[in-house]
């Protein structure tokens, strides 16, 4: 059995409100005052974290989810001991390797090997060890020939590489990383995501931080989940996920565009081709939206669109009824409309499905529902391939024109 | 788990994080492991100084030599200030290069933590670090100004006697006095950055209330004691001494010296540590 990595006991974080602003603002003269009247004006405050215990062993993997502001951040800073926790204890079992943000510390006008050392002995290695590491260093960050450049002239993902590389050497046993593999090109990410695996069969702690439930689902079996400052859910990830999705839904719900009322979608459900409810997509296969509505007039023709938007709102394609020449001449009362979309062949990645319904063709907004999260997954296209992928034909010529060979257009199916 | 026991030297381990320390733990065990990281930050300090400049560290001997020409054109040959039977110039600079150094060291090792502020709101060491590393950083500036002095006294014809064995000591006095000082400013500064914008002065009142352009013996008698209350007047007195042969050395005013130094530096680590836990949230 491994041993625990950590162990968190009833930690709580307190902050004052706008206790920054007030100094920026009031000024020192105004604070001082304050002190010597013992003024109670400086009391409003609010827990970042309230009574949070949870306990990872060696070996886990461990996702941290909840919205912005859960106090997901506050976590991460106080485990690695930037600031300190209000209330409760920690113990730490190990060498705790911190990626809050890559490349703090780096100096622009430093060459990159002046740089990996500094950044070394930030996160906590000696001379000797960044030394012994530096070619791996190098060589894992693919910068080698620009060592010895001052970093302000990297671009920032050679900037980010090197870093990153600096840290992933420092073999932590426990590895806090906040979205830091989000970052670099996908040759690099990849690379980022093995080391994090490899980290794990070398029995290290990991506590990763996403908003990308789709690297969390392919990372991690645990998922933590903080809800204001409080850990609602811990267990498998599965579930996890589906929790944080409901939160999102019902957030964006409180929110955002709104239709005049004629109609009200009731619920909408993603399901597999085959009718389970699914969230989790491979690239290829179809998917089936049911939207189930509740007409409060009889309307005529109304459009019902299903659009995709991708995590970083990009739109990236909408069915509509009217547009599929499927609109029903008069909706009325309760019903419910059911798209079989075509195979997707958008990237992998995480989207969210909108319903519109809109007054016949594309006018009035009548009703809204979304957004519902779905991922695709795919292991290799993802964005950076771009918003789609789909094989295409090619064939190879003679100079003339014609047809060297037909058998090339073949080999595409089979990939 | 064998990692551990494979690299010995590395940091780590069994740790306990806790809402607060007790007062008088300083931790100093934890600023000895990440020793090398102070002698990164102070070598970063060096080497980002002087990059980019055509000149490079000709610039850490340039800036004494012009400032000891302006100074002494200003107070030796107009204002005729006396300078004990010495040259102004030689006067003027073996008191100017023990200045220079604090005035630096104490500057920098105030605002260097708003000046790092994002490696203290993203990186964990022991924040003591970066203070120590700031006052030891202008060392280097003060070698190699100490190297044009003596040129500039064997120029003179003035060469050292074995008292100079004294000079080591004397630096390492004015190192612990603006690392002091800055223990408690550096803390203050986080919070307002009214500091920086009063050091210039400050440090301005201070020279001025300090035998470096003028001689000791130019206070007027009773003023001396509390004159003398200055830790600085000790140290500059000392290393005229002990470069020049000039004076005495005056016992009283190095005891005064210390022992301020020493009230100082103890309070100011206590209240760098008491601060220390909430920089990364207010800085």
């Amino acid at each position: 059995m491994s041993t625990l990595a950590l162990q968190v006991r009833g930690v709580g974080k307190r902050y004052r409100i706008g206790a920054r602003k007030q100094a920026d603002r009031q000024g020192l003269l105004h604070r001082l005052g304050a002190l010597a009247r013992r003024s109670q004006t400086d009391d409003r405050t609010f827990w970042a974290l309230q009574d949070v215990s949870f306990e990872i062993r060696h070996g886990e993997n461990v996702g941290l989810i909840g919205l912005n502001g859960a106090g997901k951040s506050t976590l991460l800073k106080i485990l690695s001991r930037i600031t300190r926790p209000t209330t409760g204890r920690i113990t730490v079992d190990g060498r705790i390797g911190a990626l809050l943000e890559v490349g703090t510390g780096f100096h622009g006008d430093l060459t990159g090997r002046e740089n990996v050392f500094l950044y070394g002995s930030i996160l906590g290695m000696t001379r000797e060890e960044v030394r012994r590491k530096f070619d791996a260093i190098v060589e894992f960050s693919g910068t080698g020939p620009f060592i010895d450049t001052p970093v302000k002239r990297y671009s920032s993902g050679m900037y980010v590489r090197l870093a990153f590389s600096v840290a992933a050497h420092m073999e932590p046993e426990i590895l806090l990383l906040d979205e830091v593999l989000a970052v670099g090109d996908l040759p690099f990410q990849r690379k980022c995501m093995e080391f994090a695996k490899e980290m794990q069969r070398r029995d290290a702690a990991i506590m990763f931080v996403s908003h990308n439930m789709f690297s969390i689902k392919t990372m991690c079996e645990r998922v933590i989940y903080l809800r204001r400052g409080r850990v609602v859910y811990d267990g498998p990830t599965d579930e996890g996920i589906r929790l944080y999705e409901e939160d999102c839904r019902t957030l964006s719900q409180e929110s955002g565009l709104e239709g005049d009322g004629r109609l009200t979608v009731t619920s909408v459900e993603v399901l597999a081709e085959d009718g389970t409810e699914r969230h989790l997509f491979q690239y290829g296969e179809r998917m089936r939206v049911r939207i189930r509505y509740r007409a409060h007039e009889p309307l005529e023709a109304p459009n019902f669109i299903v659009a995709v938007m991708r995590a970083d709102d990009v739109s990236c394609c909408s069915f509509s009824t009217e547009d599929d020449v499927a609109s029903r001449p008069v909706v009325d009362g309760q019903g419910v409309v059911e798209l079989l979309t075509p195979p997707i062949r958008l990237v992998a990645e995480m989207y969210r499905i909108f319903v519109l319904v809109r007054a016949k063709g594309f006018q009035d907004l009548i009703a809204v529902h979304g957004p519902t999260p779905i991922h695709i997954a795919h292991d290799l296209y993802d964005t950076h391939f771009g918003v789609f992928h789909e094989h295409g034909e090619w064939r190879w010529l003679d100079e003339a024109g014609s047809a060297a060979s037909r058998a090339a257009s073949d080999t595409s199916l089979t990939r | 788990m064998s990692e551990v026991t494979e690299s010995p030297g590395r940091i780590s381990h069994r740790f306990e994080i806790r809402p607060d320390l007790g007062l008088f733990d300083l931790e100093l065990g934890a600023v000895w492991k990440y020793r090398q990281l102070l002698f990164f930050l102070a070598w970063r300090e060096v080497r980002v100084r002087y990059k980019q400049a055509a000149l490079g560290v000709a610039w850490a001997v340039l800036q004494p030599v012009m400032v000891v020409i302006i100074l002494s054109a200003v107070f030796g040959v107009f204002a005729r200030l006396p300078s004990e039977g010495l040259p102004y110039p030689v006067f003027l600079f073996a008191g100017l290069i023990p200045w220079t150094y604090f005035s630096e060291a104490l500057r920098r090792g105030s605002v260097g933590l708003v000046g790092d502020a994002e490696l203290v709101k993203k990186v964990y060491f022991p924040r003591l670090i970066i203070p120590l590393a700031m006052v030891v950083a202008p060392l280097v500036d003060l070698a190699l100004a100490s190297g044009v002095l003596f040129v500039f006294l064997a120029w003179y014809g003035i060469w050292p006697t074995v008292n100079v064995l004294l000079l080591p000591v004397l630096v390492l006095v004015s190192m612990a006095l603006a690392l002091a000082v800055a223990l408690w400013l550096g803390p203050i500064n986080v919070r307002f950055r009214d500091v920086m914008h009063t050091l210039p002065f400050l440090l301005q009142i201070w020279m001025y209330a300090t035998p470096v352009i003028y001689p000791l013996s130019m206070v007027p008698e009773r003023w001396q004691p509390l004159y003398r209350l200055n830790p600085m007047v000790g140290v500059i007195e000392a290393f005229r001494w002990s470069l020049l042969g000039m004076g005495e050395v005056d016992v009283a005013a190095i005891g005064v010296s210390l022992a301020v130094i020493s009230v100082v530096l103890v309070g100011g680590l206590l209240f760098f540590r008491r601060m220390e836990g909430s920089f990364a949230d207010v800085i």
